[in-house]
């Protein structure tokens, strides 16, 4: 025999066995003849393409056998086969809407061009523990003239929008003052129309806005003709020059975008204002870019004293826009997700080990008619793997829908994605899943069923037989509880992080408060003297409103989207601090009255008042943590703090409560200045009732009108909408987790029951035996719940170790608890052992009652 | 039904007497002067489904036992293999005459 031969007899392998078996020598043979007789390089030239034409031909023919025969085994059981599709279905659909959310997210690039080559250039203060602050625009233009790492830098300003003279209602919008570079950068172009020009970015230039793609749409139903027409923005007349793609309010969900003017003689170093972000140069790593950054920062450090303390930190555009926490709590919600997968899977391979012995006979008949055990494997396989498969395939259909329902559903802000989709990826995936799925809940009933021994089987009846598989289906059974534990362990650890989060002390009082943004064009309403009188006045005539207990402004309410922001402040005088420490604190404006509106209590000294003005001495009042982290126990009124980038001193008049601003569980220093002094362009405005907030917005809305009918009211909210919407992650993720444990409990309980309930069956005759010989029905009913607890403790236990090992993973998602808190995990263990008793109950019920002469005349 | 071309080929080749696989496959090739030429898969795979269809029987009996290797199965033509043949060469040589009624002949060479 000729290498050739060995070769071709290695290629029959790709047949079907059967058909091997019957023909593979007959054709070995025929090629030995033709080699005789043809010329070699022919021969090999035919069985080439021979085998490409037939080895698929035959093996389909034998798939869709066996498909046939799988689809009639289906039908015969339809319940049964129901069970399993449906288990499937559900799982396969939980898993992929999940999996749609994390490609979103985790997977999916960025909507720019080539993303990975984005960074945000952020400006980090290691004194002070900033890792991550915003850039000013004199650094921005310096680093730009500076820097060799990027291909270009662009800048990003935040700032609020009033749009009118367009015919419309006037109209108040988020938006971005943006760098002419910034869409060159990001790789993405106008969706009509034109970018700005360089010259834009110069002050004095024409004023020019694109729009945002969804006010095109909502606002100018797409209309073209828009571009080169003038609207008014923030009551200039403005030339919209183009429209800008859905991908740029990633930044702040922005509709409106107007150039980024630089006039350096306004500006100052320490003003942390603007998000920079670069494309490195294609043969630049991050790294070579940050060391480069390193050297100019160190440079400029030494030019500029004042930023001495300044560097550059590079962040991947994934870490800019994907919180860690998110990043977490996906994976965890995906594992999640998964372990129910498996318990289903679990169950499944349970229920048809159990009708593999009901299905012993057919086997057997199957194979004394010469089928292999191969071909048992194979078919059994391809039962299992069609059954997914249609379940599966509802799964598909049940997470498309699910996505739009998330889509629909879940709040803005909470993902940074506009929506997410069923993409290629996702269908791969829950495919793939799928077919995994048929395959693993498979493999072991059908290596079972087809190792099923023929002279076993005629010789002896089913009893008796088959004590492995008994042992297999309770190790199936432990590990559903397992996995059921660890889930129903992560329920508890994340459903009482959400009640600790609803029980955190605010500070202040959110029932009757209703909230709305204002931002009076800054042209008619210089932010120190007609801006805060319009407020004063808009004050007092909303407290004039029956119902109004109280109202105040401020630039930025607790969990609202106002400005507030972080800035180094340093002490004057005695301090619990060294001297010259510079410490971020976070600062808002308010007027008078703001801290009685919001139930803040004034614990020392005095409210702010109208004569607090541009021209009267400069005063803060300070939260308790602040008050104690400067002085200690030193009493702080009449101290004096100054702002790092600001010499002039500001004297403490008044201590307030401490508030919890912009997460549920963290507690930040703040201070507050009078906003008789000085407001910002877009403020926060709360008023208290006594009654529903909502019943007050028309009143509201007319008092506004009455002062300045062309000023938009935005953003209305009530405070508990705020708040609630804060704590929107911790709750889907409590919820979900909670639901897929409550599911994977009952899949796991069905398996102990099905388990125990199959053993009964199994020993009926074992059972009545002993009763006959005088057992009585409670010692029977202990030996059963003994046997099916034993599997239930086993699985619990294991479970509870494997929740210890992946507690760790979900530290950084639980607050107020302990991830390994002993009280949970004993909670959750004696819940599932009590579970499984019930569980194990009925079984053990029905073995008591088992009548020994039936049982015995049954054999 | 109309038969695919290798079970035809087979069924002709067969049509004057018994043969085993190499048989076969040499006696269509001699008859199309080399341009058809059964690889194992196709031979025995439309052998396989012949039998299965009842077209040919494979023979118990070996012809020729003395000079020919025992090891090879010999087939037969069935009464139902020719009738279903001969049917389909009646509608193969019916589509020849339409053919070349419209003026489509083969080219000869």
């Amino acid at each position: 025999m000729n290498a050739f031969d060995r070769l071709y007899r290695i290629l029959l392998r790709l047949y079907p066995a059967e058909f091997r078996d019957e023909y593979g020598r007959e054709m070995t043979q025929l090629l030995r003849d033709r080699s005789l007789h043809e010329p070699r390089m022919r021969v090999y030239a035919d069985v080439a393409r021979d085998l490409i034409a037939t080895v698929p031909k035959e093996q389909s023919r034998v798939l869709l056998n066996d498909l046939r025969y799988a689809v009639r085994m289906i039908r015969r059981t339809p319940g049964f086969s129901a069970a399993v599709v449906l288990t499937v279905a559900l799982a396969i659909a939980a898993n992929t809407a999940m999996f749609s959310v994390v490609n979103a997210v985790l997977l999916r690039p960025l909507p720019f061009g080539n993303p990975s080559r984005l960074v945000q250039v952020a400006e980090k203060n290691d004194r002070l523990n900033l890792p991550n602050f915003g850039a000013s625009v004199l650094n921005f233009v310096s680093w730009r003239e500076q820097t060799h790492a990027f291909e270009q830098l662009a800048a990003i300003g935040f700032a609020s929008f009033n749009l009118s003279g367009d015919g419309g209602e006037p109209e108040q919008l988020v938006g971005n003052r943006i760098s002419p570079a910034l869409l060159n950068v990001l790789g993405i172009a106008p969706v009509a129309g034109r970018n700005f020009t360089d010259a834009e970015e110069n002050p004095g230039a024409p004023a020019v806005a694109m729009i945002g793609e969804r006010v095109w749409a909502r606002r100018f139903g797409r209309d073209p003709s828009i571009v080169g027409r003038s609207i008014t923005i923030n009551g200039a007349r403005t030339t919209v020059v183009g429209i800008a793609p859905a991908a740029l309010n990633l930044f702040s969900g922005g509709d409106v975008y107007v150039p980024l003017t630089i006039d350096p003689a306004k500006e100052i170093r320490l003003n942390h204002v603007i998000f920079v972000t670069g494309r490195l140069k294609p043969d630049v790593t991050i790294q070579a870019a940050q060391a480069e950054c390193d050297t100019v920062a160190a440079a400029m450090g030494r030019t500029y004293p004042e930023i001495r303390d300044w560097g550059i930190r590079l962040l991947s555009f994934f870490d800019t826009f994907v919180s860690a926490q998110l990043e977490t709590s996906l994976l965890v919600l995906l594992a999640a997700v998964g372990f129910v997968l498996l318990i289903a899977c679990a169950n499944i391979a349970n229920l048809l080990l159990a009708r593999a012995t009901a299905r012993e006979k057919e086997i057997a008949v199957r194979t004394a008619l010469g089928a292999s055990r191969t071909r048992l494997l194979h078919q059994l396989l391809v039962e299992s793997v069609t059954l997914s498969a249609i379940g599966g395939a509802a799964g598909i259909v049940a997470a498309i829908w699910a996505v739009r329902v998330i889509n629909a559903s879940l709040p803005p802000n909470l993902l940074p994605i506009p929506d997410v989709h069923i993409d290629a990826t996702v269908l791969i995936f829950a495919v793939g899943l799928t077919l995994a799925t048929g395959l693993v809940f498979g493999i072991a009933p059908a290596s079972y069923a087809a190792r099923t021994d023929v002279s076993e089987m005629l010789k002896t009846t089913a009893r008796g037989a088959g004590r492995g598989r008994v042992r297999l289906r309770s190790g199936l059974a432990a590990a559903e509880l397992a996995l059921a534990t660890v889930l129903l362990i992560g329920a508890g650890l994340l459903i009482q992080t959400f009640v600790n989060l609803q029980r955190a002390r605010l500070g202040f009082e959110t029932k009757g408060l209703l909230t709305f943004q204002l931002a009076p064009p800054t042209a008619a309403y210089p932010l120190t003297d007609r801006a805060p009188l319009f407020y004063r006045a808009l004050l007092d005539s909303l407290q004039a409103v029956p119902g109004v207990r109280s109202a105040a402004v401020s630039s930025g309410i607790p969990f609202g989207q106002g400005n507030y922001t972080t800035s180094p402040v340093v002490t004057s005088g005695p301090s619990a601090l060294p001297p010259d420490t510079p410490v971020p604190i976070d600062w808002r404006i308010v007027s008078p009255g703001y801290f009685r509106t919001m139930s803040i209590p004034l614990l020392r000294g005095r409210d702010f008042s109208d004569r607090d003005g541009p021209n009267a001495p400069l005063v803060t009042i300070v939260s308790q943590a602040t008050a104690r982290k400067f002085w200690g126990d030193m009493d702080p009124i009449g101290r004096t703090l100054h702002r790092n980038a600001d010499s002039r001193a500001v004297t403490v008049v008044g201590v307030v409560g401490d508030v919890r601003s912009t997460t549920l569980n963290q507690e930040s220093p703040a201070l507050y200045y009078p906003m008789a002094a000085r407001v910002w362009p877009l403020m926060d405005v709360v008023v208290r009732t006594d009654s529903s907030p909502e019943a007050l917005l028309p009143m509201v809305r007319q008092k506004v009108r009455e002062l300045d009918a062309g000023l938009p009211v935005a953003t209305v909210r009530t405070m508990d909408e705020w708040v609630s919407n804060s704590a929107t992650q911790p709750r889907l993720s409590a919820a979900l987790v909670g639901v897929f444990a409550a599911v994977a409990v009952l899949i796991a309980a069905i398996g102990i029951y099905g388990v125990l309930a199959y053993s009964v069956n199994q020993r009926t005759r074992e059972i009545g035996l002993r009763i006959a010989l005088g057992a009585r029905a409670d010692g029977v009913v202990r030996l059963i719940v003994k046997e099916g607890m034993a599997v239930s403790i086993a699985g619990i236990v294991a479970g509870v170790v494997t929740a210890m090992i992946l507690g760790r993973a979900v530290s950084s998602l639980v607050y107020g608890i302990r991830p390994d808190d002993p009280l949970t995990f004993a909670a959750v263990g004696v819940l599932l052992a009590v579970v499984a008793l019930a569980a194990c109950s009925l079984p053990a019920r029905r073995a008591a009652r088992v009548d020994p002469m039936v049982a015995l005349r049954e054999e | 039904m109309s038969l695919p071309l290798p079970v035809l080929h087979i069924l002709v080749a067969l049509a004057d007497g018994d043969r085993h696989g190499y048989a076969i496959m040499q006696e269509v090739a001699a008859r199309t002067d080399g341009a058809v030429r059964l690889g194992p898969g196709t031979l025995y795979g439309s052998i396989k489904r012949m039998l299965h269809d009842g077209l040919i029987e494979e023979l118990d009996e070996r012809p020729d036992s003395d000079e020919d290797d025992v090891r090879r199965r010999y087939y037969r033509i069935t009464p139902r293999g020719r009738t279903l043949a001969r049917e389909e060469i009646g509608r193969l040589a019916a589509l020849v005459r339409h053919a070349r009624a419209a003026g489509l002949t083969p080219k000869t060479g």
